[in-house]
């Protein structure tokens, strides 16, 4: 194992790490290479507020667009139809 | 003990339901899709319902299982990226000798609502922008919270053909994210 890895390498690492444990040589190095490269651990910490914002539950506060007239329209008519029958 | 009544659904929980399938589906016919078979699905299981749960949870664990399965449609007709896509567009964000081209600026702390959801938006702007097989493999480990060993196995993909495209959609994502001014919200 080369003593240091390379930012690219550690970003695969990081991204791998939100995937699965990593073996111990790999975690090690990639410790070490976020404990000295600010750019790498603000990397590595971007993927986690990433992880974090998307798993964040929609509320009905979201200013997402919602569901269009016609398609409410069309899913109602469907759903009338089961109900009726 | 929760009541179910079936003519309340479209209206108390069809935005959110949509909201959530067009997150993980980069499509708004998709999502509507999702909702509507959702509903139906719903309106079939109905007896089996043992209200335990608020009838927006119930609602939402049938779009989940509904969501997956538009997803394995939609993996059916488009292409897997090869190995070598976007091999080119991850070098460019590195120099040679394998260092960031550019600095990575960190991000402000969104506090507010409007910062919360300018945020929101510009991710699900960035993930639409992703190929679309590798938004979908990005959704369904990002958003949906699945494992990628399943992911792999649903895909028929092995599982370091699985971690290269996850950290492609990443490397993209987070660049994305950097191209749409976020590191500027709310930085000190």
């Amino acid at each position: 194992m080369k003593w240091m890895t390379t930012c690219k390498e550690t970003t695969e690492l990081a991204s791998r790490a939100m995937d699965e444990r990593l073996p111990l040589p790999d975690r090690l190095a990639m410790r070490l290479h976020l404990a000295v490269c600010n750019n790498c651990a603000r990397f590595a910490q971007q993927l986690q507020e990433m992880r974090r914002q998307f798993r964040i539950e929609t509320s009905d506060k979201d200013d997402a667009p919602g569901l269009a007239h016609e398609a409410r329209q069309r899913i109602a008519n469907e759903l009338q139809k089961k109900l009726g029958s | 003990m929760n009541r179910l009544d079936a003519n309340t659904w479209l209206t108390e929980h069809g935005d959110y339901l949509f909201r959530m399938a067009r997150r993980q589906l980069h499509s708004d016919e998709l999502a509507e899709d999702a909702v509507q078979e959702t509903l139906l699905a719903a309106l079939a299981a109905q007896a089996r319902y043992a209200g335990d749960a608020t009838p927006r949870t119930w609602l939402t664990g049938i779009l989940k299982h509904k969501i997956i399965d538009l997803i394995r449609r939609q993996l059916r007709e488009v292409e897997l990226p090869r190995d070598a896509d976007g091999e080119e567009a991850v070098d460019s964000l590195f120099k040679q000798d394998g260092h960031w081209a550019e600095p990575i600026r960190p991000w402000g702390n969104p506090d507010t609502e409007a910062e919360l959801s300018q945020l929101r938006r510009a991710l699900d702007e960035c993930a639409d922008r992703l190929k679309p097989a590798m938004a979908q493999v990005f959704s369904l480990r990002e958003v949906a919270g699945m494992e990628t060993a399943e992911i792999c196995k649903e895909l028929g993909i092995t599982p370091t053909n699985c971690w290269v495209l996850l950290h492609r959609a990443r490397l993209f994502m987070r660049h994305c994210l950097e191209l749409n001014g976020f590191s500027k919200v709310g930085a000190a």
